[in-house]
């Protein structure tokens, strides 16, 4: 039981990590960013194959994460001051086109065939002590992501990309231009996903490109939606929201029999889809936000 | 979640640090060997998964009610990979760690083989999958040989279709392939064997799906002339592309995979377009006893043929083979002692057997032989299955199988 | 060269449907000021509703028709219950909303029809030559249909005192109010044309191709490009784009090859953005 409490704690770290991320781009910044799995994916192929290639795991990490936000610069030079729906679907296509190169540059990703046979982090010793070892690794990550990020809200940075949430113009109009600090937020976002897919290849240990499909950008969507957009807390909420319900519907066939199980992919994305619905008419701060300025 | 008392138990056990309580309870149990069925229930797979699933758990029924194997019963857990690799690392960890299961059957799609397996390799314990990539017949994947393949790879595909094109007197073969690992398998396969027979592919096309219009792929195809299309293809897409091609007025002649090429396309298309259309499939053991006991056990199950399933098929052969290697392994075999016997049970040279209780029976007077539903089911040295293929002709909206090809 | 003229053709065909789905959102985004994600999945939901109509009925163009109300019923529905209660939010609310409209659609669709692909029975018929180019008599039909589509479209907001409303709160909203321009009837309006549109862009696309639940959610990037490269809230700018799309998609292969086809869309996408924000035909407009 242990053994699977820590692996289920492991892939909520990975989504933890992504979903900070997003948190301080939507919720603190107002940035619609729909291509977040654009950067998981870059981040999962660069530790991916650095690591394969014999390249030492702290560097492929650390690599993954410069390299997604490497990415994630061009992106915003070209669309960080576009009005913020634009900037949604342009962040949608750009993280569809991430997901094409690499199904298609086979030389340097191996196509469709995916990558086999990505290192673990931790090699040595027995199967549980890896597990425990990985757990804690990627929860260390969360906490520093954490504690930035609350060092990030009590800034002058902080409180500069809220304002730019709440009143983009009022920022304007006091001589600040926005886009450098929704770039910064961008890349640092960026940052954080890329660390996430690096962490996320090492743990599963084989990647394909259909693993990295819009569908994981909205699902990390809805963890931050229910939780409570802007709030630390609220995104830890949202994170075990969804781990709950991910791994929960493995156990809904014992409640709901009457439930045929080919359905059972169509229902988890009826769920998502309502509760993107609901929280957004009635609670659109979330469940721990008091967050009520949109 | 499904937590019985006893794991209940173990985990406040491992909760208070006594690291022994677990193994104390779980060996009330050790009676049971604990097989995994993991299978894609929902998602992709979810047309195939239900299917396998309850004929793993019909098959270990046959197997209990002859008596068990080496002297155990079977006990089965079934999880959903949802035909994804990170749900399926959950279950797989879930069913390793909290069901302390000693082989794991069923997966089906390629990435899950391959998310799955090191897992399995790292527990020592045999994985059963009906996945077609090539990599999973060698290292790393099946570096401890513990992985077993009751599918054809897609690369033994490809070489079928060589045969079928050569037979058939083709001279200018072109391929599509559907841009995934199983697609473009078959058609590499093809073109790997063709040109080895001294033959040269004319054009070669791999497309992305769900597009409105596959015209241009289709265009660069035709424009070679060819005199048949070899694909790597599923459903849809062959139904797209075989709507435009009708359309351009072309003649060529059409190779396509069998699980592309069935009675659902003809439907779709109409006869008219079908006509003459090669399917090729791997033979499924139909005619034999074990088919007509899996096909039972189907219909009792899902109310439905079996021939519809051939997963379904695979995964009743694997729970048969599987307690035929635990009882000629003998009592209380460890999961390596009874991968040894794998091959024993299931190649040729022994008794042919088609069943769990004939077999038993057989193997107290020698080697055995399983024939099984799905397949003669003989493994090679890497763990894979080498069927027969048979190539089916489209006349007049029927598909009827017209000759066998030995790879 | 015939070929270039054949791969032209079909790429008109597929543009129409792209411009379509274009003038779908096009419409809504003119009116009610935000991104409707659920194109997509509406379009779906017309070409089933189409499926069912056509085996209901044995006709064609009855269960077209029917497909035509499915898709405008669940527009107005997704109106009534998600859109309006966020009206007066930010368009982000209703974008959010839409993915999940979007996402619900696609489940019910695939727990009530599962995932088996479904097609609509047509004759197939061989193609006839002009001048040695093959012309593929579906393909006209199907262009046809597009083309009058529009047309009922144009008569609609050009010739009819509701459409020359919603063309004036599309201008200017607040000044439609101050007129005197009763909003609801105006918007069931926009979410009944805008459901039907998009579902006449599905039927056509299962009609070419073959109906199952995810199909329209694929065609949603290309739609926005087309509304976007058309000029945002302009209706015949999203229909030539979405040719232009369509064209270009089938004549790119030769250089992009047939992986990154399906990028053309985007690529038209950011480059309109970046080099002209109020597309082809737009008035100027707050891209940025």
């Amino acid at each position: 039981m242990d053994a699977y409490l820590i692996a289920i704690g492991t892939i909520a770290g990975i989504y933890l990590l992504l979903a900070l991320g997003l948190n301080l781009q939507f919720g603190l910044t107002g940035l619609i960013n729909f291509g977040h799995v654009g950067f998981f994916c870059v981040g999962a192929y660069t530790s991916a194959i650095l690591s394969t290639k014999g390249v030492p795991i702290p560097l492929s990490l650390a690599a993954a994460a410069v390299l997604a936000m490497l990415a994630a610069w061009p992106l915003g030079i070209i669309s960080i001051r576009l009005r913020e729906d634009y900037f949604a679907i342009v962040t949608l296509g750009f993280s569809e086109v991430v997901r094409l190169i690499v199904t298609s540059e086979g030389w340097l990703t191996n196509g469709v065939q995916g990558i086999a046979g990505i290192p673990r982090i931790f090699r040595d010793g027995a199967g549980e002590a890896q597990a425990v070892l990985m757990l804690g690794l990627t929860l260390a990550f969360c906490f520093i992501a954490i504690l930035a990020m609350m060092r990030i809200v009590r800034s002058p940075f902080g409180r500069m990309i809220e304002a730019i949430r709440d009143n983009e113009e009022a920022v304007r109009s006091l001589g600040k231009e926005p886009a450098g600090f929704k770039m910064q937020v961008l890349l640092l976002g960026s940052m954080l996903a890329g660390l996430s897919g690096a962490l996320y290849a090492h743990y599963i240990g084989y990647i394909s490109p259909d693993q990295f499909i819009p569908f994981v950008t909205f699902q990390v969507w809805m963890a931050i939606i229910m939780g409570g957009v802007g709030r630390i807390s609220g995104t830890i909420a949202g994170v075990l929201i969804l781990m709950f319900f991910l791994e929960g519907s493995r156990f809904l066939r014992d409640f709901a029999p009457f439930i045929p199980e080919v359905s059972m992919a169509s229902i988890r994305l009826g769920v998502i889809g309502l509760a993107l619905i609901l929280f957004t008419i009635y609670r659109p701060q979330g469940l721990m936000g008091d967050f009520t300025k949109r | 979640m499904k937590l019985t008392r006893r794991q209940t138990l173990a985990s406040l056990g491992l909760a208070a640090g006594a690291g022994l309580l677990p193994r104390l309870a779980l060996s009330q149990d050790a009676g049971a060997f604990r097989i995994g069925a993991l299978n894609p229930v929902t998602g992709a797979g979810g047309p195939y998964g239900t299917g396998m699933q309850k004929m793993i758990l019909a098959a270990a029924e046959a197997v209990n009610a002859a008596g068990g194997a080496g002297g155990r019963m079977l006990e089965i857990f079934a999880e959903d990979t949802q035909t994804q690799p990170q749900a399926a690392v959950l279950a797989a960890k879930k069913l390793i760690d909290v069901n302390k299961v000693q082989a794991i059957l069923g997966t089906w799609s390629s990435g899950v083989s391959l998310a799955v397996i090191p897992l399995t390799n790292e527990a020592g314990i045999p994985l059963f999958h009906c996945s077609g990539a090539p990599a999973l017949s060698v290292p790393p994947a099946n570096e401890k040989k513990l992985g077993y393949r009751f599918q054809a790879t897609n690369d033994r595909f490809g070489r079928a279709f060589a045969e079928i094109a050569k037979k058939e007197g083709f001279k200018r073969p072109a391929t599509m392939a559907f841009n995934n690992a199983s697609g473009i398998g078959n058609t590499e396969g093809f073109t790997r064997a063709w040109t080895a027979m001294g033959g040269e592919v004319v054009a070669s096309v791999v497309y992305e799906p769900a597009q409105p219009s596959y015209r241009a792929e289709l265009q660069k195809i035709l424009d070679a002339k060819p005199d048949v299309i070899v694909t790597g293809s599923y459903l849809a897409d062959t139904t797209i592309i075989l709507r435009e091609w009708y359309q351009t007025g072309e003649e060529t002649k059409w190779i396509i995979p069998a699980w592309a090429a069935n009675p659902e396309l003809v439907k779709a298309l109409g006869p008219a377009v079908v006509e003459g259309i090669i399917s090729v499939d791997s033979i499924s053991n139909e005619g034999s006893p074990a088919f007509a006991a899996y096909d039972a056990a189907y219909q009792k199950a899902i109310g439905k043929s079996g021939l519809g399933n051939v997963y379904a098929a695979m995964a009743w052969d694997m729970v048969t083979v599987l307690a035929l290697a635990m009882e000629a392994a003998g009592p209380g075999a460890d999961a390596s002692a009874i991968n040894a016997k794998m091959r024993d049970v299931a190649n040729p040279d022994g008794t042919k057997v088609s069943s769990f209780a004939e077999g038993k029976a057989a193997l107290k007077n020698g080697k055995i032989n399983y024939e099984g539903a799905s397949s003669i089911l003989d493994f090679d040295e890497f763990g894979d299955v080498t069927p027969d293929f048979a190539a089916s002709f489209i006349r007049n909206g029927e598909i009827k199988r017209e000759y066998q090809v030995k790879l | 060269m015939t070929s270039f003229v054949e791969l032209l053709l079909s790429g008109i065909t597929s543009g129409l449907i792209i411009g379509l789905a274009g003038l779908s959102v096009t419409l809504v985004f003119g009116i009610a000021r935000f991104s409707n994600a659920a194109t997509g999945d509406t379009m779906t939901l017309g070409a089933y509703g189409a499926l069912m109509g056509t085996s209901l009925t044995g006709s064609l163009l009855a269960g077209g028709l029917i497909g035509l109300a499915a898709g405008a019923l669940s527009a107005i529905l997704a109106y009534v219950l998600v859109f309006r209660p966020l009206q007066n939010r930010s368009p982000i609310s209703s974008l959010l909303a839409s993915i999940g409209v979007a996402f619900f659609i696609r489940a019910v669709l695939g727990v009530v029809f599962g995932h088996d692909q479904m097609v609509f029975q047509m004759d197939l018929v061989r193609p006839f030559r002009l001048h040695g180019v093959r012309i593929q008599p579906n393909d006209l039909k199907f262009a046809g249909v597009a083309i009058l589509t529009l047309a009922l479209v144009f008569v609609v907001l050009h010739l009819t005192p509701i459409g020359r409303r919603m063309r004036a709160v599309a201008d200017n909203p607040l000044l439609a109010r101050v007129s005197g321009i009763a909003p609801r009837p105006v918007m069931f309006t926009l979410w009944a044309i805008a459901g039907a549109v998009a579902a006449v862009a599905g039927i056509l696309l299962g009609m070419k191709t073959v109906v199952s639940p995810e199909s329209g959610w694929d065609m949603l990037l290309p739609a926005f490009a087309a509304a976007v490269l058309g000029g945002i809230g302009h209706p015949v700018g999203a229909v030539l784009a979405g040719v232009i799309i369509g064209v270009a998609q089938e004549l790119a292969t030769p250089f992009v090859g047939f992986t990154y086809k399906i990028a053309i869309s985007f690529l038209v996408l950011l480059l309109v953005l970046l080099v002209r924000p109020r597309g082809l035909f737009g008035k100027i407009e707050g891209v940025r």
